[in-house]
């Protein structure tokens, strides 16, 4: 398909609307596919007005404010960790940076394990420090992002007219933004999550969150009323992403192509040093280290010393969740590679729309497959896709490969779009005008000068299939998973296996972020303010 | 460089999907035993049959209902030739929605009828007890831990110890039995005395044993499963069979259960499985398995950690089906209770 030329500064949308519907519409199909069957249950009023129920509407306020909670944790922890990590210059900073986003990557429940098993924490309290931690580095991400990007020339003109104070208050409002947005992401994630408040509201302090309502509808196998009880959820989410995405588009004044300068803060380095290593600290090392530990405590595996008995919980771990792992390894690598063929056109169509209210909707409805609950969506794909039309495809391992990319697509495609939109337009714009099809610009062109992030995205969309429980549990082809050896395990005991093999599936998980910083190299320090 | 293009990406999952599949099973078993102890058994059937398995499994933390969803997911186009619960009235519910198909196996001679279908399209083996189990070091001197049902919602008790929720798994079958024998007002009632008087609930058997192994509490309600992991572990533990008074209840034991599916792929095949998975030999494979199953055929050789009914202690008379038909309705009524 040819491009028709476009005038400088016309709206893209103009050009190739026949290929970027046909994108779209394969995202969405594949996407929405498995949604089909609760769908209507999902979008419709009866769920909420189920709300008029005391009971369910105490339980559903009290969720959006634990969300919340996690949310302001998650940001309070963030935002200052990006901020370091991007922008203060002191040795291992870049270390600090490329540490950034390897606990989003860890499944929450095994970080709230590790906290509990250091300090015995339970209850509503802890769960809400454990999930904001979990998500620190979605501020934390997002902060550093737009702290790279913010112009030289405010941050130089802010460092000659105030000093560092200024600089800093500059480099406050410019990060300000994308720290709500973090924030709002952490509170969709935080709104979802069951396993998490479920542990730490098992005894001590009662609490329960109304995602355990939605789940005892799944347990009872009425699919359409787990999406109705769903609904209220799924309606909040849906607004709160509708809304972040409105205020991501606020213009912040950024947007220079060459990194800024980091800041010296003089003797506050040290401070600041030290803040970003117990931050960094509270939301990895210590999870991990924790993890490790565990690998040579006393239990049944093992004699001898911690290091014999980790050695020996290893080998363990991996004559036995070895083969696992690798499945798992395998479909998440189809859906990795699934999302990056998905995610480019969606993604090129939402940097493209002008920023608003449509641009937003369209982003609530690429994210709705994540923000439907994991259950449903993998009873609907068995509902859709179980059938004779379908023949073996049903049981295969492609059927996982597509349902998991279907899921986890919205992923790649916000973040692609994120720097897609960061492209400068004038090359797009020349090959417009030299008559290349818009196909071949996004592919050849716009692709290729942001592969790193291309190829990040589907490791993304790879390390959430991995993770992934309850579409394990649910797909023929998926069920033999390290997700689910691995929860099998952990449901009799924290022992040497379960620590060995969750620090093998974590060492899996940074797997794509190591590739990727190889492929990009370590930046080289930035030069002084 | 350039960019690998979107067809040559698409060829590459499609070939991926094509060398990861590998020859078809001979039977499809869905799974709700932990696959820790399930999945040798799968393995040993294989290796005495030649034929290939294709084991499923669940897990604790979705309260072991995902095969239970996906055997009604799937009605229209069953998948499963054969399904082996953890528990027994998930099965019951099973057939009573017309998705079993009935089989009597010789190797369930011997199993007592109470834990029999008695149209033969369920059969219960290697069960679990419900028991108290307590931390030894922890227990005041001169004190024991709770002898009976009714002593974990006195305060005395209650405060030092905890069970699961009883929204699923076998505590909801638990409560649900109770419910049967007690009527459902006292059972709701005993609940609300047991919170009262500071029973902890937990969201799971296995979360509560952990919580008895470091040492959070002092006793609690759970299976024997659980039990023995925690004894297994090195904990200082000890358990205990609740109601064994002159005139008591007795202990409830919950049966593995398995069942042919109705419209099987693979119905000799299934059928093997279950002459073979209800044997003797099975059973004494699971009670010498770290979950330390009861065996339900008479004189199976058991290590002497393993309690048998009427030997070691008396079990509960349970009505099965009548506690199946209650279980809905219990859960929901519990669920008013603990999920607010």
């Amino acid at each position: 398909m040819r491009l028709r030329a476009a005038s400088p500064g016309a709206p893209s949308l103009r050009y190739g609307a026949a290929w970027s519907a046909c994108g779209l519409l394969a995202v969405l199909a594949v996407a929405w596919l498995p949604l089909l069957p609760t769908l209507p249950a999902l979008l419709s009023f009866g769920g909420l007005s189920e709300l008029a129920e005391p009971r369910l509407r105490a339980l559903f306020l009290r969720t959006a404010a634990f969300a919340a909670g996690s949310a302001l944790i998650a940001s309070l922890v963030g935002a200052p960790l990006g901020l370091i990590a991007a922008r203060v210059r002191m040795r291992g900073a870049e270390v600090l940076e490329l540490l950034l986003p390897l606990p989003l990557l860890l499944p929450p429940l095994l970080i709230a394990q590790s906290w509990h098993g250091l300090t015995g924490m339970d209850g509503m309290s802890s769960a809400l420090f454990c999930l904001g931690l979990c998500y620190a580095p979605l501020p934390a991400l997002l902060v550093a992002r737009a702290l790279a990007r913010q112009g030289i020339g405010a941050h130089q003109a802010a460092v000659l007219a105030g000093g560092r104070r200024l600089a800093l208050a500059e480099m406050a409002r410019c990060a300000a933004p994308a720290a709500v947005l973090g924030g709002a992401l952490a509170f969709l994630f935080t709104l979802t999550d069951f396993a998490v408040a479920d542990y730490f509201g098992a005894v001590g302090e009662k609490f329960t969150v109304y995602s355990f309502e939605v789940f005892t509808h799944w347990r009872e196998s009425d699919y359409r009323g787990g999406a109705r009880a769903a609904a209220p959820l799924v309606a909040l989410a849906g607004a709160v992403l509708f809304f972040t995405l409105l205020w991501g588009d606020r213009d912040v004044g950024g947007g220079g192509a060459s990194r800024p300068p980091r800041l010296g803060l003089g003797r506050g380095n040290w401070i600041a040093g030290g803040l970003g290593i117990a931050l960094i600290a509270m939301v990895l090392v210590v999870p991990l280290g924790r993890v490790l530990y565990e690998t040579g405590m006393r239990g049944p595996v093992g004699e001898g010393a911690w290091l014999a008995r980790s050695g020996a919980a290893f080998r363990d771990a991996a004559q036995r969740g070895g083969p696992d792992l690798g499945r798992s390894i395998v479909t998440g690598l189809m859906a990795g590679a699934l999302a990056m063929v998905l995610a480019p056109v969606p993604a090129h169509l939402l940097a493209r729309m002008r920023p608003g209210a449509a641009r937003s909707l369209l982003g609530v409805a690429i994210a709705l497959p994540l923000l439907a609950p994991a259950v449903g969506y993998g009873l609907g794909a068995i509902l859709v896709f179980n059938r004779d039309l379908f023949g073996n495809f049903y049981e295969s391992r492609l059927l996982p490969a597509v349902v998991l990319a279907g899921r986890y697509t919205p992923l790649a495609v916000f973040l692609l779009a994120e720097r897609l939109r960061a492209l400068p337009r004038s090359g797009e714009q020349a090959a417009a005008l030299a008559g290349i099809s818009q196909p071949a610009v996004l592919w050849r062109q716009r692709l290729a000068a942001q592969r790193p992030a291309w190829l990040l995205a589907g490791g993304l969309v790879l390390v959430f299939a991995i993770r992934e429980l309850d579409l394990a549990v649910l797909l023929p082809g998926a069920n033999r998973s390290a997700a689910v050896r691995y929860y099998n395990a952990l449901h009799f005991a924290r022992d040497n296996f379960v620590a060995a093999f969750g620090a093998m599936i974590a060492a899996v998980l940074f797997l794509p972020l190591a590739l990727q910083a190889a492929v990009r190299g370590l930046r080289p320090a930035t030069e002084t303010a | 460089m350039r960019s690998p293009s979107a067809p040559a990406i698409l060829a590459c999952v499609l070939l991926a999907g094509l060398a990861a599949c590998g020859r078809q099973a001979d039977l499809v078993v869905y799974c709700s035993l932990d696959r820790e102890h399930s999945e040798r058994i799968l393995a040993l059937f294989e290796e005495r049959t030649g034929l290939k398995v294709e084991g499923q499994f669940d897990v604790e933390r979705n309260k072991t209902v995902g095969m239970v969803n996906r055997i009604i997911a799937e009605r229209d186009r069953p998948r499963a030739d054969v399904y082996w619960n953890n528990e027994i009235a998930q099965t019951i519910r099973l057939k009573d929605l017309g998705l079993t198909q009935p089989y009597f196996s010789e190797s369930a001679r011997g199993i007592p009828e109470d834990f029999r279908d008695p149209d033969h399209h369920w059969t219960g083996f290697a069960a679990r007890a419900r028991v108290i189990l307590y931390r030894v070091d922890l227990l005041p001197a001169g004190t024991r831990p709770p002898q009976r049902l009714d002593d974990l919602a006195d305060p005395a008790f209650a405060k030092s110890g905890a069970m699961a929720q009883p929204l699923t798994g076998t505590t909801l079958t638990h409560f649900t039995v109770l419910s049967e024998q007690r009527g459902a007002a006292a059972v709701l009632d005993w609940l609300e005395r047991a919170k009262a008087a500071g029973l902890s609930f937990g969201g799971g058997n296995a979360d509560v044993m952990r919580r008895v192994c470091e040492g959070d509490f002092v006793w609690c309600l759970t299976d024997t499963d659980d039990a023995a992991v925690a004894r297994r572990n090195g904990n200082p533990v000890a358990t205990l069979h609740l109601d064994q008074e002159a005139g008591g209840a007795g202990t409830l034991l919950i049966p593995n259960t398995v069942c042919m599916i109705a419209g099987a792929r693979h119905p000799d095949a299934a059928r093997k499985f279950l002459d073979f998975v209800l044997s003797p030999e099975v059973e004494a494979l699971l009670a010498a398995s770290r979950s330390e199953q009861v065996p339900l055929h008479p004189g199976v050789v058991t290590p002497p950690e393993v309690g048998l009914p009427d030997r070691d202690f008396r079990a509960m008379k349970v009505d099965w089906p009548a506690a199946a038909a209650l279980l809905k309705d219990r859960a929901e009524a519990f669920a008013e209770v603990f999920v607010r």
